[in-house]
């Protein structure tokens, strides 16, 4: 017995739909989070000037700026693959 | 939002109502809810991506200026300051130096003796003041304490001692002559 080429098409349609779901909401929950560590990491070098401890700067600008980086490849290249390139 | 949906809530709420008690005020604070609840996954994707940038500027620019801050030479010229001459013993009197921004407590301790200080704590910049009852300058704000002759940190969150205002006493008249930006020598 023959599976009706419509069902599969659903199906694969409905499973394709959710897996990009997840990618974009992997995404958010990603650039969430390393919002919050840029918070912190601003917080922190607000703390080190006005202690005027310069020395703890460098590493926390150089920390927000990986955390940037991150952000930036997230945002342009971590996507959700497009129906036509055959994956999901 | 389809407009069977919006049929459908316009049934079973008062959304309508709420439209027509407020629509002599739409023109002033326009309002749609519709437009409100249509926030993309892309767009706040746009919006994280723009927090971050700003996140790292924002901290990038403050490390920058305030290491810029630190390093410009000052010079300061000496200032009278005005009333020091009439303080009692265990009294304090504010003033403003080098600039009108930049306030300053002089000290006049029990035994005498003259100390003056930036006013702003060094944890969050309140202003601290003189407590004569402790013969200390006390922050208000979280409870942080210097020592009244040196500026030291005594007790609280604060990082490093007070900043130092230099004077010079010639007769009854006090001159401030600098003012330096202690680091935590701890």
């Amino acid at each position: 017995m023959k599976a009706d080429p419509k069902s599969i098409n659903v199906r694969g349609n409905r499973q394709l739909s959710r897996g990009r779901s997840a990618v974009w909401q992997a995404r958010l929950v990603l650039l969430v989070m390393i919002n919050l560590a840029q918070l912190w990491i601003l917080s922190a070098a607000v703390d080190a000037a006005l202690a005027k401890e310069f020395q703890h700067l460098t590493p926390l600008v150089i920390a927000s700026a990986v955390c940037w980086l991150i952000a930036l490849t997230i945002f342009l290249w971590w996507k959700p693959a497009g129906r036509g390139r055959g994956s999901a | 939002m389809s407009s069977d949906l919006t049929n459908a809530i316009d049934n079973v709420s008062d959304e309508r109502d709420v439209r027509v008690a407020t629509g002599p005020y739409q023109a002033e604070f326009p309002y749609e809810r519709d437009e409100e609840a249509q926030v993309t996954r892309r767009e706040f994707c746009n919006f994280l991506f723009l927090t971050s940038s700003a996140l790292f500027v924002g901290a990038a620019g403050f490390s920058a200026k305030s290491v810029y801050d630190a390093r410009k030479e000052n010079s300061f010229a000496a200032a009278e300051i005005p009333g020091a001459g009439e303080m009692q013993a265990g009294s304090a009197l504010n003033f403003k130096y080098p600039n009108e921004a930049d306030s300053a407590i002089l000290v006049r301790a029990k035994d005498g003796s003259y100390a003056a200080f930036g006013q702003k704590c060094t944890h969050l910049s309140c202003p601290v003041h003189y407590s004569k009852q402790n013969d200390r300058l006390e922050c208000p704000c979280h409870e942080g304490g210097f020592d009244a002759k040196t500026g030291a940190v005594l007790y609280g969150p604060p990082p490093r001692p007070l900043d130092k205002v230099e004077i010079e006493v010639l007769g009854d008249r006090i001159f401030a002559t600098g003012r330096e930006v202690r680091g935590n020598e701890s």
